[in-house]
């Protein structure tokens, strides 16, 4: 105890004479540990990738790299170049997923946090059924659809010969994969979209509605012009998060037919995940990236630009 | 009368609907991990097969070391919050309650980590672990998520609604910055921590990808990893069984810990998006 007070004693004179020196650097030594991760694993490597993405990497140690400009990204978009052959296709597939995800899996997480919002029988199941799949991994939720998908043993393609149905190939069938991936994401994710709008919607008063029944206003008239309205800030919040969730969410690929038949599932983030290996790739893995990030930014951009507006108009 | 008592059983009968076809999978998966693996969906009743078997579970559990994967995915879990606690309230103090140069610069440098998700930047990160000599150790995994921008916005966020007085009368007391924060803010921004502490957990638990590439030990792989191996092993014949055991052991922490604490949980999570 002594010990401990007299340590104060000479700490806090110490403090004293250096104070505004310390207490001037204190912010930033508080922000350091964070700002020096975050600069060393998204700054540098951002800046990076652009730099690697301009050049032709060595093939070994002694032959050193060359400056090419945006040949590699001329490569990418090359029909007749090896790696331009499936790039252009991912780009339009990744587009389709991450607007599908979005467009099916929002609505459908308001239909949920609508539901959930009533006193419903069993509600605290119906509860646990919908939003469990957001905490599954993205891997294992793909290994339960890998089995539910399956062509042969499948529940779903049991289900429909049980019906004289003749059963699909989903992840075999280059028509179907993709949107079998879509489907999985959609189960998983829509509960945790409703999480927001069940949030959204307790904010909402009563006594808004109990007036607009007063006015003689039906349940459709409403939701039109009452809960949609006042969930404006709600649903442009949630579009942020989904999109960027759904340029990032890939890992079940990796069990839903890595990208395939024919890379005809395979996703951006993905594709550069399978590519990383080859060492030859690694300018043209770094232009993907660059490309990726180029596609969040523009997404992310609109949507917040979106938000501001919701904001204003409120 | 007759109208809405209509519209009442047509929202039940579409609520069970929707919340039965969400479950399935899940029960599928359940009910399949313990069917003997030779007997299809065809066999026997369609729930239970012939009978109920742990074979599936013994097979699963040696493809693949998962007392080392659990070990790893714990330390992995907790070692990133453990760390994330301390930085993300060191940084959101600062930015809510400090004035300093270049604040509004150096906030929007970290929002970029928002922006640019760290799994997207893979390749760099990748060659940054190599040369920072981690590769392959469980360190790697943990040390791009010590940093948590969104940690630090909604602690930004969660300090700027504590009263200044308080902090002020703290002060007056003699209290430095470390006490202001235990006796003060930290105290009152518990729901915060519980909200973040949820979504880091769940979802580092979860991960796959990054520590799929920076590790090739088996000792250092989390649980998801194994999970992989099952699945690349078992792909061959079709052994969905076996593969739905393990997915059934991976799953299951998170899943229960969710029916043990579901209203905590969802609002955690809705909490968590406010910015």
């Amino acid at each position: 105890m002594d010990g401990i007070a007299r340590a104060e004693v000479t700490s806090r004179t110490a403090v004293n004479k250096r104070k505004p020196l310390f207490s001037l650097l204190l912010p930033y030594l508080l922000i350091a540990p964070t700002m020096i991760l975050v600069f060393i694993f998204t700054v540098y490597p951002s800046i990076n990738s652009v730099v690697d993405s301009l050049y032709d990497p060595a093939r070994n140690a002694r032959d050193p790299s060359e400056f090419v400009g945006l040949q590699n990204y001329a490569d990418l978009f090359d029909p007749d170049h090896y790696i331009g052959s499936a790039f252009v296709q991912i780009i339009g597939q990744t587009l389709i997923f991450a607007v599908a995800t979005v467009v099916i899996s929002v609505p459908l997480a308001l239909l949920f946090a609508l539901l959930l919002n009533r006193k419903v029988p069993l509600q605290g199941v119906w509860r646990f059924s919908l939003f469990y799949p957001s905490l599954l991994p993205l891997i294992g939720a793909a290994s339960i659809w890998a089995f539910l998908f399956s062509d042969t043993v499948g529940l779903i393609n049991t289900v429909l010969r049980s019906f004289g149905g003749r059963g699909v190939n989903w992840l075999g069938d280059p028509g179907f994969v993709l949107w079998a991936v879509i489907a999985v994401n959609v189960w998983k994710q829509a509960g945790y979209y409703m999480i927001f709008y069940l949030a959204g919607l307790q904010n909402i008063p009563r006594d808004f509605y109990e007036a607009a029944s007063l006015d003689g206003a039906n349940s459709w008239q409403q939701f039109r012009f009452l809960t949609l309205p006042l969930l404006r800030r709600t649903t442009l919040f949630i579009l942020v998060v989904a999109f960027t969730f759904a340029f990032q969410t890939v890992e079940q690929l990796q069990v839903l037919g890595m990208g395939g038949p024919g890379d005809r599932s395979n996703l951006l983030l993905y594709y550069i995940f399978q590519t990383i290996p080859e060492r030859r790739n690694w300018g043209y893995v770094n232009a993907m990236t660059v490309v990726l990030v180029l596609i969040l930014l523009v997404f992310t951009v609109s949507n917040f630009v979106l938000f501001e507006r919701g904001r204003e108009d409120e | 009368m007759n109208n809405s008592r209509r519209a009442e059983i047509g929202i039940t009968l579409l609520t069970s609907v929707l919340g039965l076809l969400w479950l399935l999978p899940l029960v599928f998966a359940v009910l399949m991990s313990l069917r003997p693996q030779a007997e299809g969906l065809t066999v026997g009743s369609v729930f239970f097969a012939s009978r109920i078997t742990f074979d599936n579970y013994a097979a699963a559990l040696s493809v693949a070391p998962w007392a080392w994967h659990a070990i790893t995915s714990v330390i992995f879990v907790f070692g990133t919050l453990a760390v994330q606690l301390v930085t993300v309230t060191m940084a959101g103090y600062a930015f809510a309650r400090m004035k300093f140069f270049g604040r509004g610069a150096l906030l929007f440098i970290m929002l970029l980590q928002i922006m640019i998700p760290t799994a997207v930047l893979l390749v760099q990160n990748f060659a940054t672990i190599r040369e920072l000599g981690l590769f392959d150790t469980r360190w790697a995994l943990m040390l791009p998520y010590w940093a948590s921008a969104f940690g630090v916005l909604l602690l930004r966020q969660t300090f700027r609604e504590v009263p200044r007085e308080l902090e002020e009368a703290a002060r007056i007391d003699g209290a430095n910055l470390l006490q202001i924060l235990f006796r003060v803010y930290i105290p009152l921004s518990v729901p915060a921590y519980v909200a973040f502490a949820l979504v880091s957990i769940s979802s580092h638990w979860n991960e796959f990808m990054w520590p799929f590439i920076v590790t090739r030990s088996e000792e250092v792989r989390p649980l998801t990893v194994g999970l992989n191996k099952l699945y690349s092993t078992t792909e061959v014949g079709a052994l969905y069984g076996q593969l739905l055991a393990g997915t059934v052991i991976v799953i299951a922490p998170l899943v229960i810990m969710f029916m043990l604490f579901q209203r905590r949980f969802i609002q955690s999570f809705a909490s968590s998006g406010i910015k």
